[in-house]
């Protein structure tokens, strides 16, 4: 038997395996220029591993993976998939050219996100450093799957000699290590929720190199105030080090907006034992932006995926019409006005501290 | 002998329908359909209704609202399958209702009534989940081909009653008449658009975002009401929070009918009457269950973004 509190952190982090799906999905529907490769050798440690995972008897892991790989997803959810990680990775470009290649991305809650990996890819021999953090349970299926595969090795700088994972038990699964360390990619499991100041420390972690620090669906699984520890957490550590630091944070979520769809998403995501502590604290734009200017940020650059798509004002779109009409192309959407109210109902923000925070063109477009 | 009153009677409980009775009334339906013209007559008063999408309690809640068929004279804008866990049932209820009282309901066909669509929103998954087989979705398909396309509600100033909209294509519903709509969608021309276009603030038609049919404006339903001499456009096909919208000084109405689409979306839906006098009524109603959880389904959907 497993506790309540195991129980909930087994569904935050099961929400990892939806996230995969969908990225998996939309990649097999050919959304993302270039493929993703890196998906499938996550889809395989998830299989060798999972039955082995806090929470999951055999049975179960073969429903949970039949739900996550086998069923196809409605094109709405492909579309906001690659909506959500277009804007992400377009911000993150932006941050990246900005500092010249030289800086740094932290992941928090990273799950099996395959974004260091294709960075990385895009970015080799540059100074551009990667790290991710996420529950131990999350990591080592992570870490096995960088390090049965050569060619994530050799991205991350480790050398080509893979490791091949076997493991047979829990004990043997739970003795996996959690951590893995080279020049340019940190892998680190720890819960974000023990992040207090001077508690832990985060030695690859360099204070002086200009820091975008994201959250994609992972902040709104924990309480405010353990949303205000943890952005104080890292902001104390940079400002701390250096006066002039610049430190952002990109976080993508999904807002409440005060209305019946919200409302119907509280039930829907309590049905599954999942509880969004912001979702109706901060549920506009407005409101995180005066959260997040509060807080002491230089600015909040706020926006939702429907702007971003292009569904409020053409003009406003972050993806060009040609790239837009590649992707409509892919599959008929049978109903606009579901997927305008689905994307109104996800922010991204752009904030934190430093020079470049202030004003971002993008976020800003008047259409 | 298929016995309709009692398989009406199973499908408002949900229960399984046997294959050999849902092939039969498939067959008794097409007989009825194949002599219906691409545009039915369709007498006041009349309950018109959007789509339904398989959300076969919140079907249950509309006759509640509405009134019980045959006591209330009913036409259903299409789009009965797809997205809700009971595509199957909520379209076997309609053929039902049409094959055992053929006057008192009319059936038109809506973008998802198609072979193509059923495959990617779920009917498909849904017959193959509960039949093993694609016997049940090919009969089921079959009848989609030989559904009206369209009504005309009264007689001179009456409702023009339509899934989707207005074509570039297609000036008056005689036009609409002589079309040979007994094949699956086309992905254009006029038939396709019928089913697939939009009202929006447009200046005279424009690409639509969904990749088939288009948009259009208010001219083009002015030049349309004034040509056909009718005084309304009824059509389903968007979702809208409130179940209904009029538009283009009331020239245009939106009905739809599935509350909670998708059990998700947290909006109300209506019905439309349309009175002798052809004066509009609407009602509103909620859904039946507020959450997916409460919907008694093997597959809980939680299409978020999580």
């Amino acid at each position: 038997m497993i506790s309540p509190l195991q129980r909930h952190d087994k569904l935050v982090r099961a929400t990892d395996l939806d996230a995969l799906s969908c990225r998996f999905n939309a990649n097999q529907r050919g959304y993302f220029i270039p493929p993703d490769k890196y998906i499938p050798e996550m889809i395989r440690s998830y299989q060798k591993h999972l039955p082995f995972c806090q929470g999951y008897t055999n049975l179960s892991v073969n429903r949970t993976l039949r739900a996550a790989f086998q069923e196809p997803k409605l094109p709405l959810i492909n579309r906001g998939t690659y909506f959500r990680t277009k804007s992400i990775d377009i911000v993150l470009d932006d941050f990246i050219s900005q500092h010249e290649n030289k800086c740094q991305i932290v992941s928090l809650g990273s799950g099996s996100d395959t974004r260091a990996f294709r960075t990385l890819e895009k970015y080799p021999d540059s100074g551009v450093i990667y790290h991710e953090i996420d529950f131990p349970e999350s990591t080592k299926i992570k870490r096995a799957a960088i390090v049965n595969n050569s060619e994530i090795m050799k991205l991350i700088k480790s050398g080509d000699l893979i490791e091949n994972v076997a493991v047979s038990s829990r004990e043997e699964f739970e003795s996996l290590k959690s951590d893995f360390h080279t020049s340019v990619y940190h892998l680190y499991g720890l819960d974000l929720r023990k992040l207090t100041s001077s508690s832990v420390e985060f030695p690859h972690v360099d204070p002086t190199l200009p820091t975008i620090i994201i959250s994609e669906c992972v902040l709104c699984y924990l309480t405010p105030e353990e949303n205000v520890q943890i952005l104080s957490y890292w902001t104390d550590m940079f400002t701390s080090s250096c006066p002039t630091a610049t430190m952002a944070f990109l976080i993508y979520e999904p807002m409440s907006l005060n209305d019946s769809f919200g409302k119907t998403m509280v039930k829907n995501l309590s049905g599954r034992g999942i509880t969004l502590p912001t979702f109706e604290k901060f549920p506009d734009l407005d409101s995180r932006k005066q959260f997040y200017t509060g807080f002491g940020f230089n600015n909040a650059n706020v926006t939702d995926l429907s702007v971003i798509g292009g569904y409020e004002k053409e003009g406003q779109s972050w993806i060009t019409k040609e790239e837009f009409n590649r992707i409509s192309s892919l599959e008929l959407v049978d109903e606009v006005e579901e997927i305008k109210l689905l994307l109104r109902h996800y922010c991204l923000i752009f904030t934190g501290i430093g020079q470049n925070i202030r004003n971002v063109n993008l976020f800003n477009k008047d259409g | 002998m298929l016995d309709l009153d009692q398989t009406i009677e199973i499908i408002q409980d949900c229960k399984h329908v046997p294959e050999a009775d849902v092939e039969e009334l498939c067959t008794k339906a097409i007989e009825l359909l194949i002599d219906e013209a691409n545009i039915q007559q369709v007498d006041t008063p009349v309950t018109i209704c959007g789509d339904i999408h398989g959300q076969l309690h919140d079907l249950l809640t509309l006759f509640k609202t509405g009134g019980k068929c045959p006591d209330t004279r009913y036409l259903f804008l299409g789009d009965f399958v797809d997205r809700g866990f009971y595509s199957l049932e909520s379209f076997l209820l309609l053929l039902a209702l049409k094959v055992r009282y053929p006057d008192r309901i009319t059936l038109i066909r809506g973008n998802h009534e198609s072979r193509q669509i059923t495959t990617v929103y779920g009917f498909y998954d849904e017959c193959i989940r509960k039949y093993g087989s694609v016997n049940v979705w090919r009969h089921c398909c079959e009848v989609f081909d030989y559904l009206s396309l369209g009504a005309v509600v009264g007689g001179k100033g009456g409702v023009f009653c339509i899934h989707g909209g207005l074509s570039p294509d297609i000036e008056t519903i005689n036009q609409i008449r002589v079309l040979d709509r007994k094949q699956e969608v086309p992905h254009e021309g006029g038939m396709c658009d019928l089913l697939w276009s939009d009202p929006e603030d447009v200046p005279g038609w424009a690409i639509s975002p969904r990749g088939a049919g288009y948009l259009f404006g208010k001219n083009e339903v002015d030049k349309f009401l004034q040509l056909n001499d009718i005084s309304l456009i009824a059509r389903a096909h968007q979702l809208v929070m409130e179940g209904y919208k009029e538009m283009f000084d009331q020239g245009l109405v939106t009905v739809w009918s599935a509350p909670n689409y998708c059990y998700r979306c947290g909006n109300l839906a209506s019905v439309l009457t349309i009175d002798d006098d052809l004066s509009r009524n609407y009602k509103v109603f909620e859904a039946a269950t507020q959450d997916v959880t409460s919907i008694p389904s093997k597959k809980p959907a939680l299409d978020y973004f999580i």
